[in-house]
């Protein structure tokens, strides 16, 4: 019998009789599971991607439009900061620092935030529609999916800070904060990948 | 407190209507914000609509009661398990966590819809019976023959597995419940839900571009296609929402002593089903959101003018479609390892390569999609990989038929109903494989895409193969479930009537497909028209034979002969407890001692339970 001294509190009690792969608790283990999904989401919209460059050997970004990667660049920054901010969030729990846990998370928040507002900005200023034409369409989908996330993301840890706020979490409980960590990690690294595959593969290239 | 505030069906009827309606105003508001012009857009009033009905639902049978405070930072609660098992019938009807009530709901559900989309089927296949058009539109055909194909395959045919594995599977395992029981029965509730979505489609005009929803059918199709669409992405929600659940209970949640090897084949069959469904079933998804977009925004993804492919969302679609062909039989193959190893007698011939055969066919099922697509204008260098990774994917398929028939060899065969249902099963499927090696073939494609071979083909796996493994699985269990045995006079009368009368409804549609008649058509050329009155009273027939069924199931829970806790002298850890079990399943965990089938085998055990017996200590726990 594997012990599990973070078990999530919350959810019911967690019979757990074999050790546990990486050992993730049941509930982080369930989010990974899910997270695998959550990538084949995004993986069936960058399989029409894929399909239209390669294939039909479609143009992107089309004659007369413009993706712009460099202001994207900065945004990419702050949410890849976002994901070193969360990750001290936990640092600070296991160290019992609440109020600098607090702060940090409230940074992570923060940054989250101006990311999906910068990301707002760009889509009142790129220049096409969603129904302008297969690129819109595609990029419009990708990036929203995603900042779909990322808003999720956003209530979650809104969530964890109210929980913060009250001092639900230590040491030895927080699989709440080590769930959305994750999760946010993985929002983040979807954003690289993403960032890579739309903003910064021309034409040319493939 | 009122019927209509505690979480119950009570409180879905006024918080469903009245969350669609917020969030449908909200929309409204949003458009005039934003200056679009007209305000009201009836494609998308739909479809917030039904996602604002869907989240009320949710929210009014009580899906979130434990969730919404925790969000808002109330203190914890401990579980105090009153949502746990059921003591009426009532119980059926509520928010349940326990594993085994969510799969007698599963089942309930799922064959309820069978019998709806199974009298769909009845229905086009009496205007069928006769070349003109008869007595429904074409229109009100295509409806028929859609509703028939999606809510056979996502409202029947993937949750009834998860119905069977949610009752059995934690009992197989040793474990107390499914790792996460309140998802569990959230991912039920999603079920009857997509159901009620799909058939909702008849009020305004139903899909009519088959389950395959191919654009431009489905972007161009009436508004029930927007319907179609929600429903596949709340019956997917569900289902991925499941397999989670499975994955996590089957990594961590068998008892002290069951290794990997030591689980039984129903086991290793849904953990391969499992993990194909969380990694193919968000490709449907996605396809469907495309859809969605193309009609409820106006993307042009399957627009040619302007840049969008139809052959992309062939592409995204069968990425899923294909690989869900085996999330539909797997647990079948699992289904029918139990039942043939305990009704023979004898140790599983090759249990691990009927274990590792499921991986394969799981990791192959990702590179075979394109076969469908072989008459589409796909790429021709795609052709002949798909072809060859289609044809390979007999080899594991193949490995478990010969298991089975090895482990049939010498046994002391007990022809119960279910074993029947086995036997027939393996019958029909290898027809239905053979035909699928067939269709394989580039060339011969050519000559039967689209066609009622196709059809036949597909019949043979799902309905000889898929549904023969449901009722094996259902008259195995059932003593289980109510402790009570199904009929079995009528179920073997109801065994014969569906296994002749299946391959007279599907085998003369290869001919009919090697004639030329084409698929998905509401009239065809009086040349085909003997075969077809032919199918369709052998359809009429296999349909009168489901209500024996539906009697017997019926009947059978309350006048069936008492069973005992285990009739068929099984090994398997649910036989080990009270018919029907004890809530929370084991009060000692199981210590597993050896494999699961070791029948015939002197001195053999799969479980022992530490003292004292589990029985008494249910007695003092429940006192």
């Amino acid at each position: 019998m594997s012990a599990h001294a973070e078990h999530d509190h919350h959810g019911p009690a967690e019979y757990t009789y074999q050790p546990h792969p990486f050992g993730l608790g049941a509930v982080p283990l369930g989010l990974v599971i899910f997270l695998a999904s959550e990538i084949a989401l995004f993986g069936s919209f960058f399989l029409y991607y894929a399909h239209s460059r390669t294939i039909l050997e479609y143009e992107w970004p089309q004659p007369g439009f413009h993706i712009p990667a460099d202001a994207t660049s900065i945004n990419t920054a702050i949410l890849v900061a976002s994901s070193f901010t969360c990750e001290m969030v936990l640092l600070a729990i296991a160290k019992a620092r609440r109020s600098a846990a607090i702060a940090w998370m409230v940074l992570t928040i923060l940054l989250g935030s101006v990311f999906l507002g910068l990301q707002a900005i760009e889509y009142q200023t790129i220049g096409f529609l969603p129904t302008t034409n297969a690129m819109g369409a595609t990029f419009f989908s990708l990036t929203g999916l995603h900042g779909a996330h990322v808003f999720l993301g956003l209530l979650l840890l809104t969530f964890c800070l109210i929980r913060l706020v009250r001092g639900h979490f230590s040491k030895e409980r927080m699989t709440g904060l080590v769930v959305i960590g994750i999760y946010w990690h993985f929002v983040d690294v979807v954003w690289v990948i993403l960032f890579t595959v739309v903003y910064l593969l021309p034409t040319h290239v493939i | 407190m009122n019927v209509f505030l505690r979480p119950n069906l009570a409180r879905c009827l006024w918080v469903a209507p009245l969350t669609a309606l917020i969030v449908m105003c909200l929309t409204l508001a949003l458009r005039h914000l934003f200056g679009m012009t007209p305000i009201f857009d009836s494609e998308q009033m739909i479809t917030v609509g039904y996602l604002g009905g869907v989240i009320g639902f949710l929210i009014g049978i009580g899906a979130f009661d434990t969730w919404f405070p925790w969000m808002l930072g109330a203190a914890e609660r401990p579980d105090d398990h009153s949502a746990h098992g059921a003591r009426s019938w009532r119980d059926y009807f509520r928010f349940n966590t326990d594993h085994m009530v969510i799969g007698v709901q599963y089942i309930a559900t799922t064959l309820i819809l069978f019998l709806v989309a199974g009298m769909f089927a009845e229905i086009f296949r009496a205007e069928l019976a006769h070349p003109g058009q008869d007595f429904i539109t074409t229109s009100a055909y295509n409806g028929l023959m859609s509703q028939h194909g999606i809510i056979m395959l996502l409202g029947f045919l993937i949750p009834i597995f998860a119905g069977i594995g949610n009752f059995v599977i934690p009992l197989m395992l040793g474990a107390p419940d499914m790792a996460f029981p309140r998802l569990n029965a959230l991912s039920f509730w999603l079920l009857p839900l997509a159901g009620l979505i799909f058939l909702s489609a008849f009020l305004v005009g139903s899909f009519e571009s088959g389950w395959t929803a191919y654009p431009p059918f489905s972007t161009r199709g009436p508004m029930g296609e927007t319907i179609f669409e929600l429903g596949v992405q709340i019956g997917g929600a569900s289902s991925i929402a499941t397999a989670v659940n499975f994955l996590v209970t089957i990594i961590t949640m068998r008892a002290p002593g069951m290794t990997l090897f030591r689980m039984p084949l129903l086991v290793w069959a849904n953990l391969a089903t499992s993990a194909l469904v969380v990694a193919a079933t968000p490709f449907i998804a996605g396809s469907q959101f495309m859809n969605m977009f193309d009609r409820v925004i106006g993307t042009p993804f399957f627009e040619p003018d302007l840049g969008g492919n139809t052959l992309a969302y062939q592409h995204v679609f069968w990425f899923y479609s294909h690989p869900a062909v085996y999330i539909m039989v797997l647990p079948g193959f699992g289904i029918i390892s139990e039942v043939i190893s305990v009704m023979a007698r004898k140790p599983i011939f090759g249990y691990r390569a009927i274990a590792f055969s499921s991986a394969g066919i799981a990791i192959l099922g990702f590179s075979v999609w394109a076969h469908h697509m072989f008459a589409s204008g796909m790429e021709p260098w795609l052709r002949v990989p798909m072809m060859i990774t289609t044809m390979l994917i007999a080899i594991p398929t193949g490995i478990k038929i010969f298991s089975w028939l090895g482990t049939l060899w010498q046994g002391v065969l007990q022809m119960t109903t279910a074993m029947l249902f086995a036997t027939g099963f393996i019958f029909t499927f290898v027809i239905g494989g053979v035909t699928g090696i067939w269709l394989a073939s580039v060339p011969f494609t050519y000559h039967v895409h689209d066609t009622y071979f196709v059809v036949a083909h597909f019949h043979y796996v799902l309905f000889g193969g898929s549904v023969m493994t449901v009722f094996a699985g259902l008259y195995f269990w059932y003593p289980k479930v109510f402790g009570r045995h199904m009929s079995e006079s009528l179920g073997r009368l109801h065994f014969w009537s569906t296994f002749i009368f299946t391959n007279l409804t599907f085998f003369p549609m290869h001919w009919l497909g090697l004639e030329g008649m084409p698929r998905r058509v509401a009239d065809y050329d009086p040349s085909y028209a003997n075969w077809n009155l032919f199918i369709s009273i052998s359809a009429f027939c296999l349909g009168a034979g489901m209500l024996l069924f539906v009697y017997n199931l019926l009947h059978s829970a309350r006048h069936g002969k008492p069973s005992g806790s285990n009739p068929f002298g099984a090994m398997t850890l649910e036989w080990l407890v009270s018919s029907p079990p004890p809530i929370f399943n084991f009060d000692v965990p199981p210590r597993i001692v050896g494999g699961p089938y070791g029948y015939g085998i002197e001195g053999a055990r799969h479980a022992m339970f530490p003292e004292p017996a589990p029985a008494e200590t249910r007695e003092q726990a429940h006192a």
